[in-house]
Parts: structure tokens; C-alpha cells; sequence
């Protein structure tokens, strides 16, 4: 447990980020940071752009490595494996900690291989059961209604919301353990971004959820847990509403109650 | 409140006024850009038009003498004044379905490389050579084909290929026959190395048009280099993609100068891919000076409108493929 996490005793730590430094080339992003994401919660990561909040969400998955010149230094743990360990199967580590844009990317593909792809890759199903997958995962993500006569339409012939909730049905089909969301909403109108807000507290009854948000309104509603990032530090982890009604440094509070950022 | 209020309505009545006025010499502006490019597109056509009337006229008489059998004919006998197209068509079509079937896979394969793979360091310097090497003028090639390539073909590619498939049952027809060096193979190599600057950096620029948020969220769901590739780039960028490889196979079939020079100007069918052999542009651009009579130019110029019938074909079959991709894609 570090210091700055003080609520202990609200569950497992499914993830640890421990003295965390990144590195774009020569630029220090993230200087030392150190945060629990807990199972079955969701954390909200909130600051003004540039904190570091979206390099910090690319380390959890390791995305910064398909670019050179990126480099994390420090410790982060899944389930007592560090992820940062240069031996470590990228592919596998990306199926356990999927991830969300901020823009729908549905692939170039019928709405039913959008789902398969991803499950294809990993297992050798039958019709009937890979059927079975897709329809489940497209009833996760509450679309299902919506696709169910159309499922070898192109992806893309969606709706922006509908992309977004497919590209979480994609996330959901290979059954990870940690979801990312990377302000997922920014693209969306209001109904779409209720329907994603209702899904992701949905799935945090199954999954750890990380997710970042420009939206301080949205993190107050999906999150139970939030850290607030400041140039690149951690200032404050906690509680949501201990947060949002309590924040304990005044960055955080002139933060929340928008005086910058 | 009225003597206040009343310049301020004048000097909306004027405002207004002088955006009318505005407006309007915008209206004319636009009205003589619309004009201008109108016309200029329209030329196009009538270009496009007057090539394919004149091809028709000067090639009647050939079809008058020949008939359909011009098609298919392998003759082509200045002396008799007996033409047929058959040897030009098959050395055309063959030379090109050779020099694709190698260009196109390496081709994408470099821009793979350089887009996905590729050191930063070496990025650069692969891709301006691919450019340098679209650059080339084509006499450059061809020399180089007769005087280096050619000799290198004969003495030692060659004589293998032919040891190699001599017992081979069907392949030893493909390659059988003395080694001149020359020929329709080696005029499909030449055509794949000038193909493949084409295929390679048209590839390139469209799989760099590739998001790379698409990219992320495949390798997001646990995707290796490959089936990125393979899943999600290529088929995002299969309409560029084909397009460079249309506009290579156009190239390879019209290519004329280094195919002149290496591919040894015989009007022969044969099924040996190491014999000599010729292809429409090659032969007008050997004879055009030698067609004394009028069936002889006539007989030139009805090869230059097959030439233009096929590239036209090409690119029907080309849009063709487009269209039913896109239906199987589901849009």
C-alpha cells in the first residue's frame, strides 16, 4: 500500500503502479507516479491536458512501446506480475488489458468480425458457439437490439455512439481483466455518452476499469475511485467523493471547481 | 431614444448595402471559377475523344484487309504485307502478368516494411531510393538491360533455369530453347524493377493514411505486427492499394523503350518464356519509321488501339474488383 492510497481495506489491488517515470525521449511525462487500481472498481483519472493522464492509461497496456523513443521506468504490477519486465508477451498482456479510444475504431470489417477478430485470435471456436460470443458480447455493450438484423453491415456504417459501443463490444468479446478507457465520450453527443456512462458501471461489476476524463461530471458519476494529475505528478488518490467533496490539496480543489484547467 | 436610434438604422441600410455589392462580385468570381475548370475538365474529354477516333479511322484499314483474325494472327510479314497482332498481345500480356506476379508482393512487402517495421534511421534512405528509382528514365533501363543485365541473364540465370527444369515435364517447355539473354523473361524483370517503385510508394503513402488510433485498438486487442497488416491495414487501404498496383500494370503495359531493347523483336509465339519475343509497343516504336505502305501503318496503328483497348479493360476489371469488395465489405 502506498501513501497516497488511503481507503485499504475496499478491496484487491488488481493493478499497482509503483514509482512510475516516463520518458518521451528526453522529456520526463510522468515523474514517480504511484496508484492501486482496485477489482471490480472503477478509477477515474482527471487533470487539465498534458498532466500525463492518457500516457499514464498507455503504460497500462504498454501501447507507448509500438513507438521508439518512449520508455516507462519503475514498477507496474498485474496481479503481481510486472508489466514493465522486457520479456513480457505483449499480445497476451494487451488481451488481459483491453483498451478504449477517444474516437470510435470500428475495423475495416462486418459488425459480427469486429467481435470475432479479436476472440479468433485466441481461440478456435465453432460457428455456433463464436455466434454465441459475438451475441453475448453485443448484448454487454447494449447494442445488440440495434445490430442484430445487420450484423454483416460494414462497422462503420454506424452511428458514432453504436461504433463506440461496438468498439467496447470488441474490448468485453476477449474477456479481460482490466478495461481502459481513454476519454471514451469526447466524440459523442449526450445520449450516446449517458448509454456508454450506464455500460461502463455496468461492467465494473466485472471488470477493473481505468478511465480517463476531461468530464468532471463523469468521473463523479462512473467512478468510485480518482486521481488527480498535475504536470505529470499525482497530487491526489482517493475516494470519488472524498474527492469531489473533500479534496485534501488545494490544486485538486481549484481543479474540481474549475478555476484552471 | 428615436434620434439615437435612427444613424444607427442608416448605418445598417449602408452595411447591408456593401455586403449586397460584395456578394455579388463573388457571384461573378465564382461564376468564371466554375466556367474555367468546367472547360477544362471538358477537354479531357475531347482529348480523350480524338485519340479514340483517330486510332478507329487510321486502324479501318488494317481490320478491312485482316479482319477479326488481326486478333489472333502471329504472322507479321512487311514483305508479303500479311500482319497479325497475336504475337504483340501475347509478349504484352505475358511480359506484364510476370513483372506484377514479382513487383506486387514486393512491392507491398517494402511498404510494409518501411511503414510498420522499419528503423526510423533507415526510413528515409529506403524511401528516397524507392522514389530514385521511379525516376529513372526508361532508356536508362534499357541500356543497362542490354549491356549488363542481358549478358548476366545469358551466362548464368538462364543455362540454370534450363538445367534446373530440363526434366521437368511441363516446365521444360517453359524454359527450353538456347539462352540468347534476351527475351520475354528478361524484358518481365526489367518491367518488375520499373513496376515496382510505382507499387511501393503508392502502397506506402495509403498505409501511412492509416490512423494510428485503428492501428492501436488492434494491437489493443492483443494483434501481432502481422495480423495488423494483414486484418486491418491492407484492408483499409485496399482501394489505394490497387490502385498503385492499376497504375503499375498500366506502366508495364505500355512500357516501350526498355522493353524495345531487351526483349528481342520476334513475332513469335512461343511457349518458352526464355525465347524471344515483342509486345505492342515495342513493335511500333521499331517499325513506326519503316511503314512505307498504308496497310503497314494502318496495321501499326490498329496495334496502338488494342494497346488502348486493353489498358481500358485493365481498368473496367480494376473498378470492377472495387465494387464487389466493397459488397462483400458490407457497404
Amino acid at each position: 500500500m502506498n501513501a497516497t492510497a488511503k481507503p485499504a481495506s475496499n478491496g484487491v489491488e488488481k493493478v499497482s503502479v509503483r514509482d512510475l517515470q516516463f520518458y518521451y525521449g528526453a522529456s520526463l511525462a510522468l515523474k514517480g507516479i504511484n496508484l492501486p487500481l482496485y477489482e471490480r472498481k472503477s478509477t477515474a483519472f482527471i487533470g487539465p491536458s498534458g498532466c500525463g493522464k492518457s500516457t499514464l492509461l498507455r503504460v497500462l497496456n504498454r501501447m507507448y512501446d509500438l513507438y521508439p523513443g518512449q520508455r516507462a521506468v519503475g514498477e507496474v504490477m498485474l496481479d503481481g506480475q510486472n508489466i514493465l519486465d522486457p520479456g513480457l508477451d505483449l499480445n497476451l498482456l494487451r488481451a488481459r488489458v483491453g483498451m478504449v479510444f477517444q474516437k470510435p475504431t470500428p475495423f475495416p470489417m462486418s459488425i459480427y468480425d469486429n467481435i470475432a477478430f479479436g476472440i479468433r485470435l485466441y481461440e478456435k471456436l465453432p460457428k455456433s458457439e463464436m455466434d454465441g460470443r459475438v451475441e453475448t458480447a453485443l448484448r454487454r455493450s447494449a447494442l445488440w437490439t440495434e445490430v442484430k438484423d445487420k450484423l454483416g453491415a460494414n462497422g462503420l456504417s454506424l452511428s458514432g455512439g453504436q461504433q463506440q459501443r461496438l468498439c467496447i463490444a470488441r474490448t468485453v468479446a476477449i474477456k479481460p481483466e482490466v478495461i481502459l478507457f481513454d476519454e471514451p465520450c469526447s466524440a459523442l453527443d449526450p445520449i450516446s455518452t449517458a448509454k456508454i456512462e450506464e455500460l461502463i458501471d455496468e461492467l465494473r461489476e466485472e471488470y477493473t476499469i481505468a478511465i480517463v476524463t476531461h468530464n468532471m461530471q463523469q468521473a463523479a458519476r462512473v467512478s468510485q475511485y480518482t486521481a488527480f494529475m498535475y504536470l505529470g505528478e499525482m497530487v491526489e488518490f482517493d475516494a470519488t467523493d472524498a474527492v469531489f467533496t473533500s479534496p485534501r490539496d488545494k490544486r485538486t480543489q481549484d481543479y474540481i471547481t474549475g478555476r484552471f484547467g | 431614444m428615436t434620434e439615437i436610434a435612427m444613424p444607427q438604422i442608416e448605418s445598417t441600410n449602408s452595411r447591408v448595402e456593401t455586403r449586397v455589392k460584395a456578394v455579388k462580385r463573388f457571384a461573378s468570381g465564382d461564376n468564371f471559377f466554375r466556367r474555367s475548370t468546367q472547360g477544362a475538365a471538358l477537354v479531357v474529354l475531347l482529348l480523350l475523344g480524338g485519340v479514340i477516333i483517330s486510332l478507329i479511322q487510321g486502324s479501318i484499314p488494317a481490320f478491312q484487309a485482316f479482319g477479326l483474325g488481326f486478333f489472333t494472327t502471329e504472322i507479321w510479314n512487311p514483305v508479303t504485307e500479311k500482319f497479325g497482332a497475336g504475337a504483340a498481345i501475347y509478349g504484352t500480356l505475358v511480359t506484364s502478368a510476370i513483372a506484377m506476379a514479382i513487383a506486387v508482393p514486393v512491392g507491398i512487402g517494402i511498404a510494409i516494411f518501411l511503414t510498420e517495421l522499419c528503423p526510423p534511421g533507415l526510413r528515409r534512405p529506403v524511401g528516397i531510393a524507392i522514389e530514385l528509382l521511379a525516376g529513372i528514365p526508361s532508356i536508362i533501363y534499357g541500356i543497362w538491360g542490354l549491356f549488363v543485365f542481358a549478358p548476366f541473364m545469358q551466362q548464368y540465370v538462364q543455362p540454370a533455369l534450363i538445367a534446373l527444369f530440363g526434366d521437368v515435364p511441363l516446365l521444360s517447355s517453359v524454359f527450353a530453347g538456347p539462352p540468347y539473354g534476351i527475351g520475354i523473361l528478361t524484358a518481365s524483370l526489367i518491367l518488375a524493377i520499373m513496376v515496382l517503385p510505382f507499387v511501393t510508394s503508392i502502397s506506402r503513402d495509403v498505409f501511412e493514411t492509416v490512423p494510428p488510433m485503428l492501428k492501436e485498438s488492434a494491437y489493443g486487442v492483443g494483434c501481432t505486427t502481422w495480423e495488423v497488416v494483414a486484418n486491418i491495414v491492407i484492408p483499409y487501404t485496399r482501394v489505394g492499394v490497387i490502385g498503385g498496383v492499376m497504375l503499375g500494370l498500366g506502366r508495364a503495359l505500355g512500357e516501350t523503350m526498355a522493353v524495345t531493347f531487351v526483349i528481342g523483336n520476334a513475332h513469335k509465339i512461343s511457349a518458352s518464356l526464355i525465347a524471344p519475343g515483342t509486345t505492342i509497343s515495342a513493335t511500333i516504336a521499331n517499325e513506326f519509321t519503316e511503314a512505307v505502305g498504308d496497310l503497314y501503318t494502318s496495321s501499326l496503328i490498329a496495334l496502338g488501339l488494342i494497346l488502348f483497348m486493353i489498358t481500358f479493360i485493365v481498368l473496367a476489371i480494376a473498378r470492377i474488383m472495387l465494387m464487389r469488395l466493397d459488397v462483400k465489405a458490407g457497404r
